[in-house]
This record gives structure tokens, sequence and C-alpha cells, in this order.
């Protein structure tokens, strides 16, 4: 890292949750060589969420997630995604065809300093950069539009909004940079539908399924017929009955507490230097209560159980520089690890 | 308890923990069996061709049983090669779903019953890593699609299932890639030569902890051990260098892997 070093708020997160982790994306640049799932379906709906918003062009969104998929048809995952994809975004399109707000800018970063509270003076050290995936007006006041995906929403995951220490850091930032005063912020929650296309059964499993079911009838018989695959048609429409429901698309509006502002510029101040603290003695911790946090393991568990053995390194990751969230379209593949 | 001085660098093959894998018949199990004092638990046929002390592993049980007496050191062998590891890891896991009484691993929800057979796979590695043997793990190879953040591509690796191999590759100090290489004579014939590759590359797993092996080197015991003793070079340590991306023109593309 150089003498001025550009941080975001994924870092400051990593290094909060798991020093070690930290260590290993922001010093040794390493992430890992497959591609998180979730992440990578993540990134393309925040892909697709940008070009609707930004010309309202259903053709072009769908045109955009064809283009992601090109072997759909011989790829079960990735046909998979593209339905997903394809399905998630017609719904979204139907239920916000018009909406409440105008959008001023989408996918705007910035970068700003980092504050010592108790002084005032800037770090030397360390600059905080980020991307916000929008910025819209209703009446006369600005919100973050910020867009998520999520498997379900229930209370807990509404609860923890209010606790989402990332946008509250941006909305400061976004003031400071922009001149824009932020309100609050505009979260858009799409849900991602667990159905599947039916696969079908080939003939044996027909055979061994329709032995169960005559074993088990009184009359010794079944009309029970062979199960065949769901074509794409039907499954697109077993989606969009499915994006019709109510509960698949949820917007929450929160508004920023001011004093919220200071807290957490205090707490980023502490963490820079707790940072500046390990690098210097080169002791980044590990959390082992983080190891598991999302009830899989770490990105960086093979690396740590095997004391960050090189053969993991050379065979399970790869150097990819920090910071992918902040650079432009070309990349916009390579997603953050966390 | 605490160390007075540093533990030397291990100078012997045979207190190595190494991982072997390739194509069926490319001439793994022979090239082990040319270890020091070696020993194979066969947990599938196929030594049939080799003049080896060999233990017939039919359960996780029996493996457990034979490193207890292992472990015990009443014996004249110095290498232990578990052959095939993949089938080894298969027992663990019948051994976890009876002791349970499941009939799959996935019947214990949350991913439980994975998580407790790899425990158990990695605690008794673990231990015979420790022993003071060398421990010779052996696994067949597949190609697997690997889907990065900047595409797909195929690379040849260990037939061992996902986690379990991330548990091996993190232990073992060689892993060494058997392949085919393919050399073209004055003529313009071509022939395959059978070598080992010690390297990583993006298209096949490999590594060399010791920094003693060439990239490429004859599926040759012999000709293993002369380069292995030779007077060693800075061994590896820490963060090492990192892979080339997928078509790199440095990167000798191996050929496809056998089941």
């Amino acid at each position: 890292m150089g003498a001025t070093t550009t941080t975001t708020y994924s870092m400051w997160s990593l290094f909060r949750n798991c020093r070690k982790a930290c260590e290993w994306r922001y010093i040794h640049d390493l992430v890992p060589l497959e591609q998180d799932h979730n992440l990578a379906f993540g990134t393309v709906i925040h892909q697709c969420l940008e070009v609707w918003h930004g010309n309202g062009n259903l053709e072009s969104v769908l045109d955009r997630i064809d283009r992601t998929y090109p072997n759909r048809n011989q790829d079960y995952a990735q046909k998979r995604d593209w339905h997903l994809a394809v399905a998630m975004m017609k719904g979204y399109a139907s239920r916000y065809a018009t909406e409440e707000f105008d959008v001023v800018s989408l996918e705007k970063t910035f970068d700003g300093k980092i504050i010592n509270p108790a002084t005032g003076a800037s770090s030397r050290s360390f600059v905080l950069a980020g991307r916000v995936d929008g910025i819209v007006r209703t009446g006369d006041e600005h919100y973050l539009l910020e867009h998520k995906t999520a498997s379900q929403v229930d209370a807990d995951y509404l609860e923890r909004l209010w606790t989402d220490f990332q946008i509250v850091l941006y909305s400061r930032y976004v003031e400071q940079v922009l001149g824009i005063r932020i309100a609050g912020v505009l979260y858009n929650i799409l849900v991602k539908a667990r159905l599947q296309q039916g696969r079908g059964e080939n003939e044996a499993e027909y055979q061994a399924r329709r032995a169960a079911l005559i074993a088990k009838s009184k009359t010794r018989k079944t009309s029970a017929k062979r199960k065949l695959p769901e074509s794409d048609d039907a499954f697109q429409e077993r989606l969009a009955a499915k994006y019709a429901e109510p509960g698949m698309f949820h917007r929450e509006m929160l508004y920023i507490s001011r004093d919220r502002f200071e807290t957490l510029q205090a707490e980023l101040w502490e963490l820079t230097q707790a940072f500046l603290d390990a690098r210097r003695r080169g002791v980044f911790y590990q959390n082992t209560a983080f190891c598991f946090h999302y009830r899989r393991p770490c990105a960086y568990f093979p690396l740590c159980r095997s004391d960050g053995s090189p053969n993991v390194i050379d065979n399970l990751y790869r150097k990819v520089p920090p910071h992918e969230e902040l650079r432009d379209e070309a990349s916009v593949n390579e997603a953050s690890t966390f | 308890m605490l160390p007075t001085k540093t533990t030397p660098q291990k100078q012997n093959l045979a207190d190595l923990t190494v991982l072997v894998y390739g194509r069926s018949k490319i001439g793994k199990s022979t090239w082990c069996s040319h270890s020091d004092g070696a020993l194979f638990l066969a947990t599938e046929p196929g030594l049939n061709a080799l003049d080896v002390y060999q233990v017939p592993i039919r359960s996780w049980d029996e493996l457990l049983t034979a490193c207890g007496e292992i472990a015990e050191g009443k014996h004249p062998f110095k290498t232990v090669i578990i052959d095939t590891i993949d089938n080894a890891y298969r027992m663990c896991s019948d051994y976890i779903c009876t002791k349970f009484k499941i009939e799959h691993e996935s019947d214990l929800g949350y991913g439980k019953g994975w998580a407790l057979i790899n425990n158990e796979f990695h605690r008794v590695l673990t231990k015979m890593a420790f022993m003071p043997y060398g421990l010779f793990l052996v696994s067949h190879s597949v190609e697997k699609e690997i889907e990065t953040r900047t595409g797909k591509y195929t690379r040849i690796v260990p037939t061992l299932p996902d986690k379990a191999r991330k548990i091996v590759v993190g232990m073992v100090d060689l892993i060494l890639y058997c392949d085919l290489e393919a050399v073209t004579d004055e003529e313009g014939k071509t022939s395959y030569r059978r070598v080992m590759r010690t390297k990583p590359s993006p298209h096949y797993e490999a590594g060399d902890r010791t920094g003693r092996l060439p990239e490429t080197i004859d599926l040759d015991f012999s000709k293993f051990t002369e380069v292995f003793n030779r007077p060693a070079a800075a061994p590896k340590a820490g963060v090492s260098r990192p892979i080339s991306a997928p078509g790199d023109s440095r990167d000798k593309k191996p050929v496809p892997a056998g089941k």
C-alpha cells in the first residue's frame, strides 16, 4: 500500500469482522479462484437495474441478460440463472412501471477524506472511496438508492437495515463530495424465487416411482404417468406468477439520523488507527467466530486452516487488486468477495 | 513444552506428506511402491501387478485399526501410502452415516452430515501426518469446470469432493500431478512420456512447498529422489507467486484427465 491508500467500506467491514481475512484480501490481494454464485447473480441484477433505471427500456434489460448467459442452452446453471433474472426483471418492470422518484444519478463513485474527530485533521494514510447504486429525488429531498437481492425478506432482515453501517457512511461522503443533502436511504429489495424448473424423469425413474405407487395401492394399480421436463415457457409462466406476489419486491425508506454520522466518523477513525497498528506490527489475528458467520465457511477458511499453505494459495486462490467494486463496467463482473 | 530451537527443514522424502494424482494406469501406485519402506493401505484393488506390502482396507474402521498398529511402531515400514484417498473418504462417509444411523450425509440437515465426515477425515489425516512416517495419498484425476470472476475454464483436479480436496491440499507438502507430455522427434512423430508436474498452473493443481523440484520431472522414482536429494534451494515460505491467467502461453496445457 502506498502513502495514501484508497479504502472502501468492504475493507473496513472485513477488518472489523476478521483481521486475518482482511490481511489475506487487502495485504496479500488474494481472492478465491472460484466465484461465489450468489454474489455473481447479485451483480447481474445490479447491472440490470442500472439499465432499467437509466432508460426504462425492458428490452435492453432482457438483451443484457441474454448476453450475460450466452451458453444457457447447454449449461444448466446458466439457464437457471437466466430464467430467474428474466422473470425477476420482468416482474420488477411490471411492479414499478412508474416511479415516485426521479433518478439523479446512477452508480456514482466518490472518494473523500477520513477525519480525526478529535482534531478535525484528515488522515495522511487513508481516503475512503465507494460507489452508490443511485441517488434519487422525491419532492425536495434526496435519497440514496440501494439495491439488494435476498433469498427472503423477514422481520430480522428489515431490522438489520437499521444497522447498515455502509449506507450511512456513504450518505455522509455523498453529502461532502457532491454537495447534496441526503435525507435517507431507499432500500430496493428483490427476492430470489426458489422455484426450480421441472427436469422430468427418465424411464427407470418413472418405473421405480410407478412400482412404489403400485406397492402402496390396495388395487395394485396406478394412473401415474411419466413426468416430462418442464418447458421454458411453462417455467417462465410459473415464475411470472410468483413474481406477481406482493412479497417478491419490497421497498423500505429509512431516514438517516444526523447523530449517527458523528458516531460512524469516530468509529471509522478508530478502525484506521487499529489497521495502522496491525500493519506496523504485522499482526492480523483471526476472529474464529466469523469463520462460519453466514452459515458457510468464510472464503479464506481453507487458507487459515492450512496456516497459509503456499499449496492452498497457489491452487485455490488468485491475486486480484483490491476494491473491485470501484472499477468501471469493463470489470464489473469481478464483484467483491465480501 | 515450549521449543528451545527451531525444527530443521525435512530432508527426507519419507518424512513428507505427498498427494499423487493422475489418470488411471499412468503409474501412480508403481511410483509410490518405490518409496522407502512402503506400506500400502489399499482401499481399492489395483495393486495386483505390484510386489508390495499391503493391507486391504474395506472400511474406515479397518483403516483406523491399521493406523493404530502403524502408530505403535512395531514394524519396519517408513512410508504409508493410502491408495486411494478417494475411497478412504467414501469409507469415512459410510462410517459417519452408520454411526449416526442415517442413509445419506444430507439426512442430518444444515450440512451437519458433511461437516461430521470432513471433521473425521481431517482428524485422522492430521494424526497420520504427525506420525514419524512419510504419508503418500493417491487420488485419480478429473476435469472440473471452474467458474471464475472472468470466465469459465477447465482444470484437472484430484477426484476428491470439493471440501475434502481443500483439506488435503492444505495439509500436504507436495502435490504431484501425473500427466502425459507430448514429445515430437526429429521426424515429426509425436510420442508421449509420463511426467509429474510439480508447480501450480491454471490447468491443473500441483505444488511443491520444499522448493526443490523442477516444474516437470519424469514419472520415475529414482530420478525423482535424485533431484529431491540435491542440495536444497530456498524453500517456499509465506505467500508464493501468483498463478498466471488461463491461456498464458507459458503454461503447458496438459493432456485431458482420465476418470
